[in-house]
């Protein structure tokens, strides 16, 4: 083993025990899956404890034919689904539909009063259908409201859902009657038609014999991908965010002066980015460990994509050596902790800007803006992970091209951030202006 | 052969020049001094030696060779910035610096050095938890474990009390016994006076002193004389023939204007006085230092 590869090696061992024996990193290491799992379990509470009021809705029916048949489905599905099958026991709330006459007057007072009631809370909400409702397609050219839900109600409202379905129902219903059609068919001409996410099939290249399509999982398709970037992003942050403070405040004790009697500035900055990698691979195996037993124990190993487990892996390496490396430079740059918090922002950028892009990127893995950015070396690991765990995949040349973009990156980076780190941990006083850091990184 | 050769060595920053063209040898086994004032480039020549900056112009030679960090090992280096990993045990902190530098195991080294430097019962305490000048001395070890051919110590003496100063005293000078070569950066010109065997002043970043203490003073001749009198300081306005007057409590220092007779100085005094002490002197090595930097001249009296 060469001298200068012992001194990182030795550097980093010190860095990396003094971090992972911190109160701070246990604390995290604990904390974040108890927050993600209390989350979940949280949900699962909620489920188990509904809440089992009656929802009353009160039914302004303009229309005179459709609060009837409202109040049918509501039953109905009070009847199929409020009650537990062996025990009898009520599980939900039940629908309490309530056919309101239009009262003769100034409507706006009878939707005041109306109103009043939900405040009140004797209602959950009221639904007021005008005759338009009958025949909504009528209206294309002269919008005018065919049914209002007026509500106090926040959030995800599942009543409004719920409603969507038995209200256009009940109008086709009352549309098929006037066309003559018997009733005996309604069932029949109203049930939707549902479509079957299915893989596609393939041929067994050694046996011949054929797959057949599966019945894809939708929700474990959105999970997968989620899951695995999500916990990139955490991993990499647990790993690098405290070099930023971690280098001002040894720049701060004056340590790196008595280091640099021993190592170079080099070889400091890359015991610190080994540290930071040993730190995200501790992390990472806690969580990956820890996530399969989970995935396993809910028998859902077979939506996780393990065969992009190596390729995770790279990018985790690379996104830490990337980002740690540009710590650094930024802690040595700065003479404070108040000056490291401020540039804290800037630090986590390359991980934080692609994660408010995965929504758009998961709709489109293929378009012209997920391509681009998983192109883009600061946001490759995240953005070409999340594209390539999608089912449809990338061209097979990507991720290989990727790969080098952020290898040149990673290594011009590091290269740029060790001249920066080299002077800026000896210089104290004012903070550094921006100019003066890039003559830094320029001259060296 | 210098164990430390700097050969016509610049190093600016930007429009300073903080080491302008300097040659100096530090013989080798020697307790080499290293003198100037603040922002003089003391600092800077040291670092450079240190291979923590590289010169602009000229060549450093460390032990016979090109400065390098290979070299590293050779040489123990007490920052004037003292820092140590705060949250960190002592014994764990030596141990991860000497094999740092020594590349190998310095357990029973740091223990001896902790047990010489009376810091036996602080060997399992966190850094934060000590005192200033057990912290200095923790710091002392850092550098000198294992045992250097070249130590640089950057002003190693200050916020000690004067046991641990003694303390810190002999084991530098046990060091240099023992073949080390030490070089001593301080602002203490009794240290340097004691201590060194040669000395070096830097002004403005240039060499303005280089010599033994005696090769100095020598430089200066017998223009000194030490007086103690009654009526102290003020007995001594206006004495002919006499530049400068520096009290130094009980004592005075008295320049002498070139060409000036003490005996004429004598005379001066016994008919204002009574005088308890004359001696003629060489300048101390402050006085050396004032005369070239002059930044004391405000406590100094001047007299015509």
């Amino acid at each position: 083993m060469t001298n200068m590869l012992r001194k990182i090696l030795l550097m980093a061992r010190r860095d990396y025990l003094e971090s992972v024996r911190t109160k701070a990193f246990i604390i995290g290491l604990v904390v974040a899956p108890i927050l993600f799992g209390g989350g979940i379990f949280g949900v699962a509470l909620m489920k188990k404890k509904p809440d089992l009021r009656d929802k009353r809705i009160a039914v302004l029916d303009r229309t005179g034919v459709v609060a009837g048949l409202l109040a049918q489905a509501a039953a109905e599905k009070n009847a199929k689904e409020a009650y537990d099958k062996v025990t009898h026991a009520q599980t939900a709330a039940l629908y309490v539909l309530e056919a309101v006459a239009p009262a003769p007057g100034d409507p706006e007072e009878q939707r005041l009063a109306l109103s009043n009631r939900v405040r009140s809370r004797e209602l959950f909400a009221f639904l007021e259908i005008w005759p338009q409702a009958l025949h909504p397609g009528q209206e294309i050219k002269a919008p005018a409201r065919t049914v209002g839900y007026y509500t106090n109600a926040g959030g995800i409202d599942t009543t409004r859902n719920w409603l969507r379905d038995p209200l256009n129902r009940a109008v086709r219903s009352v549309q098929l009657a006037q066309l003559g059609v018997q009733g005996s068919h309604f069932e029949d001409l109203l049930t939707p038609v549902a479509i079957d996410p299915l893989s596609l099939l393939a041929r067994d290249a050694k046996t011949g014999a054929l797959q057949q399509a599966k019945k894809k999982d939708e929700v474990a398709e959105f999970v997968a991908p989620f899951g695995m970037v999500m916990l990139l992003t955490m991993i990499v942050m647990v790993g690098t965010a405290p070099m930023l403070s971690a280098v001002t405040e040894d720049k701060n004790q004056r340590i790196f002066e008595m280091l640099l009697g021993l190592a170079t500035p080099m070889e400091l900055m890359a015991a610190r980015v080994l540290a930071a990698l040993g730190r995200s691979l501790t992390s990472s195996a806690f969580y990956i460990v820890g996530a399969l037993l989970v995935l396993e124990g809910m028998a859902m190993m077979g939506s996780v994509p393990l065969y992009l487990l190596p390729w995770f892996f790279v990018y985790l390496v690379a996104d830490v050596i990337m980002l740690s490396s540009f710590a650094a430079a930024l802690g040595a740059a700065c003479n404070s902790p108040q000056d490291a918090q401020n540039l804290a922002v800037v630090l986590v950028a390359p991980i934080m800007i692609p994660f408010f892009v995965m929504m758009p990127v998961m709709t489109a893995p293929n378009g012209a803006m997920a391509t681009v950015m998983s192109l883009f070396p600061p946001f490759t690991p995240v953005v070409m992970l999340l594209r390539q765990c999608m089912p449809m995949g990338v061209p097979a040349w990507q991720p290989w091209v990727g790969l080098a973009g952020v290898l040149v990156w990673t290594v011009g980076g590091t290269w740029v951030a060790a001249r920066i780190f080299r002077v800026g941990i000896l210089m104290q006083g004012q903070p550094p202006k921006l100019s003066e850091i890039v003559r830094w990184a320029w001259a060296g | 052969m210098p164990a430390v050769e700097l050969d016509r060595v610049t190093k600016t920053f930007g429009e300073v020049t903080a080491v302008d063209d300097l040659s100096l040898g530090v013989p080798e086994g020697s307790v080499f001094g290293f003198i100037g004032p603040n922002g003089s480039g003391k600092t800077t020549t040291i670092r450079m030696i240190v291979n923590i900056f590289y010169p602009d112009r000229g060549q450093i030679r460390v032990l016979g060779d090109v400065m390098s960090p290979a070299r590293n090992h050779l040489l123990g280096y007490l920052p004037e910035e003292r820092g140590l990993y705060r949250k960190m045990h002592v014994r764990p902190l030596l141990e991860f610096f000497g094999e740092l530098r020594g590349g190998r195991k310095v357990g029973r080294e740091v223990a001896g050095w902790l047990a010489r430097l009376d810091l036996a019962q602080c060997a399992n305490r966190r850094v934060d938890t000590l005192s200033k000048g057990m912290s200095q001395r923790v710091q002392f070890i850092a550098a000198v474990v294992p045992e250097p051919k070249l130590l640089i110590l950057d002003e190693p003496f200050t916020g000690l009390d004067p046991v641990s100063a003694d303390v810190l005293r002999e084991a530098i000078l046990d060091l240099r016994r023992r073949g080390a070569t030490v070089i001593l950066s301080t602002h203490d010109m009794t240290v340097a006076e004691t201590m060194c065997d040669h000395i070096c002043m830097i002004f403005r970043g240039k060499k303005v002193l280089d010599g033994t203490l005696a090769s100095i003073q020598d430089q200066y001749s017998n223009d000194t004389i030490r007086v103690a009198v009654g009526g102290g300081l003020a007995m001594l306005d206006d004495l002919p023939g006499v530049e400068k007057v520096r009290d130094l409590g009980q004592v005075q220092e008295l320049r002498m204007a070139l060409g000036c007779d003490p005996h004429q100085v004598l005379r001066a005094l016994v008919e204002r006085t009574r005088v308890t002490s004359f001696s003629i002197a060489k300048p101390s090595l402050h006085d050396i230092f004032v005369r070239i930097a002059g930044p004391a001249a405000e406590e100094e009296v001047g007299v015509d």
